[in-house]
């Protein structure tokens, strides 16, 4: 009960920066709206000469709509991480009673709880406006809380790339590299069937389909069966990068010790 | 930025090997766009980096170390500083122009008036926007989101922007004018294309630097201490 308002303090904590960000999240809003836009552009005039996938356009602009609404929820963690570790703050955090992994993950928890309503409702809106359409509401369940344990992984991925600068010094090269990774074989702007064969096989061994192009994918086919298979697949990547994260700051916490730090 | 580029590259890889053609745009004319669009973008932040940086100066009241030199204020400010990524950009810009197979030598001259032409209409729009604090206060974030948005729309084809969004495109947001002409001007040439993008471009960059000056008799010194260099 004690950890639980623990951290749930360092929840609490990230609501109210993620407030008071909103500079950060305006832009998102603006950035997400226009995508929608040119996307939904785009996908009537690849319409005009046959779309590559059995699906409309309209299908398309909510499969997109989902995808960003996932990549752009979570806050870019791995920059505070890596500042706090520059300016040798993070040594301070190591002698309270609270993990530093686990005190980062909760202040994600409570930006993704102002973060995501507010991206899901440009998302929706936004598709909506320039499709005029709605997804089934099979879709719409099995969307969002597939796509809430999608971020939350993603954040992982955040915290990982930010530790890593107890190394690297700047983790922005390691940020941009997954980054593109999760983009390209997450399908953030293509369902993965449109893929050549080669790219879709890799991509199956990768978290990243599982993080953007399967949770959207319920837009295009509502399949419960599908469902449980990606549920065990996000919650097995999950749980592996939270226990690298782990593995990560501890071996970190090791080498600050044998310096003296 | 050369990941940055091909990894988005790899988007349009992906659609126009299922679907080569879309209102006339094919794979090459892609690379084009995206070649033209990087080089340009490219050699304004590694060349004229300080334009970005023009916002901030503004609101911190920064420019007065540059109003006391003898050189011209926007050229010193724009000057002040090189983005590493520019060069990122420009070398894998020139890699998509070269895969796009409209190069060659005949139409070289061509091909660096389009790039200088969306290079030249990248740094005025960057000083067209990044001057907006001298009569906005706190609009630096504005001013970087509506630059970056030109870059956006930039790298989609033309055709699929119509009415009133195109009349956005070639005027307030001017990508038609950093990346449509350009292109248009390599993929169909003629002297008359020439002349309009140039003449676009050049007198965007005139609106910019007459924009900039009028700020300037707005501005108020912040009485800082600043070190440049």
């Amino acid at each position: 009960m004690r950890t639980l308002v623990k951290y749930g303090a360092f929840a609490r904590i990230g609501v109210k920066l993620a407030v008071t960000e909103r500079g950060e999240l305006y832009g998102r809003m603006l950035f997400f709206v226009i995508i929608l836009g040119v996307f939904s552009a785009l996908w009537r005039a690849v319409a005009e000469a046959g779309l590559p996938v059995a699906v409309e356009p309209a299908t398309l602009v909510w499969y997109l709509a989902a995808t960003e609404w996932i990549v752009l929820s979570p806050a870019p963690a791995h920059v505070e991480i890596e500042s706090e570790i520059r300016r040798g703050d993070v040594a301070c955090q190591l002698v309270r009673p609270f993990s530093y992994v686990a005190a980062t993950t909760a202040q994600g928890l409570g930006r993704l709880a102002v973060r995501a309503p507010v991206l899901a409702m440009v998302a929706s809106g936004g598709a909506f406006a320039v499709t005029g359409r709605l997804p089934s509401g099979d879709a719409v369940v099995l969307v969002v809380p597939f796509g809430i344990a999608a971020m939350l992984a993603i954040h992982g991925l955040y915290v990982v790339t930010g530790l890593t600068a107890f190394w690297l010094g700047d983790s922005s090269p390691l940020f941009w590299i997954w980054q593109k990774l999760l983009f390209i074989l997450g399908g953030l702007m293509l369902p993965l069937s449109i893929y050549p064969g080669w790219m879709q096989r890799l991509a199956a061994y990768t978290p990243f389909p599982y993080l953007l192009a399967r949770p959207a994918g319920f837009v295009m086919a509502s399949d419960a069966g599908g469902a449980w298979d990606l549920a065990w697949h996000l919650a097995a990547w999950t749980l592996t990068i939270a226990l690298i994260a782990h593995a990560v700051f501890a071996r970190a916490v090791k080498s600050l010790h044998l310096n003296g730090g | 930025m050369v990941l940055n580029n091909v990894v988005f590259f790899t988007f349009w890889w992906v659609l126009l090997a299922r679907v080569p053609d879309i209102r006339g745009w094919q794979l090459r004319d892609m690379q084009l766009l995206f070649g033209i669009t990087a080089t340009s973008y490219g050699l304004v932040v590694a060349f004229a980096g300080g334009v970005r940086e023009l916002g901030r100066f503004i609101d911190e009241g920064a420019l007065d170390t540059l109003l006391t030199q003898p050189k011209p204020t926007l050229l010193y400010a724009a000057g002040l500083h090189s983005r590493a990524s520019g060069f990122g950009d420009v070398a894998s810009g020139a890699c998509f122009i070269i895969a796009s197979g409209y190069v060659g030598w005949a139409n070289a001259p061509v091909v660096g008036l389009a790039v200088a032409a969306g290079a030249v209409t990248f740094l005025g729009a960057g000083i067209l926007f990044f001057s907006l604090p001298f009569w906005l206060s706190r609009s630096e974030t504005v001013s970087r989101q509506a630059w970056e948005l030109i870059l956006t729309f930039a790298l989609y084809p033309e055709p699929l922007f119509g009415g009133a969004m195109r009349l956005l495109l070639f005027t307030l947001l001017p990508a038609g004018i950093v990346s449509y002409l350009p292109v248009d001007m390599v993929r169909h040439p003629s002297v008359a294309g020439v002349l309009m993008t140039l003449a676009a471009a050049a007198m965007y960059l005139a609106l910019a630097v007459w924009t900039f000056k009028r700020g300037l008799t707005r501005y108020a010194s912040g009485s800082r201490f600043v070190v440049f260099g």
